[in-house]
């Protein structure tokens, strides 16, 4: 049994550091949106989204906590870096779920992979 | 069986309290739904545990709960490449809980038997001891990772539910004891009920509309 532990332990390991030998599509970590710090490509469809207010997101336009590219605040800001993962899953999960619960289309996203590609969606 | 029944239902019910059609799409759902599975086998572990255990099953049942919390763990990092940037350094604390839940679950049953436990344990009271102790930190570290992640338990009663059975499970060991003993399910048993749950957990939330 400790062989078979051991073996499930180091499996994970080499997932964790080369990745998922059957996944068909990687993220790759990068300085995206003029990011200091690497971080994963995300995607958003603005062209899918034309009923949304813009400052939903784009908050620095009224609430006057800075300009310049998000990802100065949202990765370096020690008071905003912690919450970068919760508010920009958040963010999006939280549109798609209501409409799920509305039964309105464009429910939440599926694989995690599906909005960490990084296209080139307007 | 019973309680086995018992345990996985009322740990599947909490999730479909609000929201019970809402789904993540059936990569999303299947994995949890594995993990659902894994976590009421780990209160049932606990709950059917009394003087009289039937040592054996108990054992043979743990390695069955492990190997629905590996496959949950395996299922999203082989399935989306991305999970595997969800639990390295900067990932969320409740991610890293539920690693150190799983790491924890090995050392218990690695440790929990012989001769590695004579190893580890000067005598039985001792081990007994920490076995339950270990296990309090794993339920509490399993039940945090599936509470604060806040996927499928959105409202704060979901919430407060799932904490009260982990904590209920956790301290009630003078209650358990007082059922008696509890017959342990087989681990077929125990594999085939999860399955069934985690595809009717999976199903009901991705019905076509």
């Amino acid at each position: 049994m400790k062989i078979v532990l051991a073996a499930i332990l180091t499996a994970a390991g080499l997932i964790i550091i080369f990745g998922s030998p059957i996944a068909k599509e990687k993220p790759v970590l990068g300085y995206y949106y003029e990011s200091p710090v690497p971080i994963l490509p995300m995607s958003f469809a603005h062209a899918d989204h034309p009923t949304e207010n813009c400052i939903d997101c784009h908050h620095n336009y009224n609430d006057n906590t800075g300009g310049g590219p998000c990802m100065n605040c949202h990765t370096t800001n020690q008071d905003v870096w912690p919450l970068f993962e919760r508010q920009f899953h958040d963010l999006c999960r939280s549109c798609h779920a209501e409409k799920a619960v509305l039964g309105e289309e464009g429910g939440p996203p599926r694989h995690c992979i599906k909005c960490h590609l990084g296209d080139d969606l307007p | 069986m019973k309680s086995l029944i018992a345990t996985m239902a009322v740990v599947f019910l909490i999730t479909f309290l609000a929201a019970p059609t809402m789904g993540a799409g059936w990569f999303w759902d299947v994995g949890n739904g594995i993990g659902f599975a894994a976590f009421a086998g780990l209160l049932y572990l606990t709950i059917a545990s009394n003087r009289r255990l039937d040592v054996r099953a108990h054992q043979i049942l743990g390695y069955a709960v492990l190997l629905l919390v590996v496959g949950h763990a395996f299922w999203f990092l082989l399935g989306d490449a991305t999970v595997v940037e969800f639990i390295k350094i900067g990932a969320p604390d409740y991610m890293w809980l539920g690693i150190v839940s799983l790491i924890l679950f090995v050392v218990l049953i690695t440790t929990a038997n012989v001769p590695d436990r004579l190893r580890v344990h000067q005598n039985y009271s001792s081990f007994r001891y920490w076995h339950r102790v270990l296990t309090i930190v794993i339920i509490a570290g399993a039940a945090y990772h599936i509470v604060v992640s806040n996927f499928y338990l959105g409202t704060w009663y979901q919430a407060a539910l799932f904490v009260l059975i982990s904590i209920a499970v956790c301290l009630g060991r003078a209650y358990w004891i007082k059922l008696g003993q509890i017959a342990i399910a087989s681990p077929v048993v125990y594999v085939a009920l999860s399955v069934i749950m985690a595809v009717a957990f999976t199903g009901l939330r991705n019905l076509p509309a």
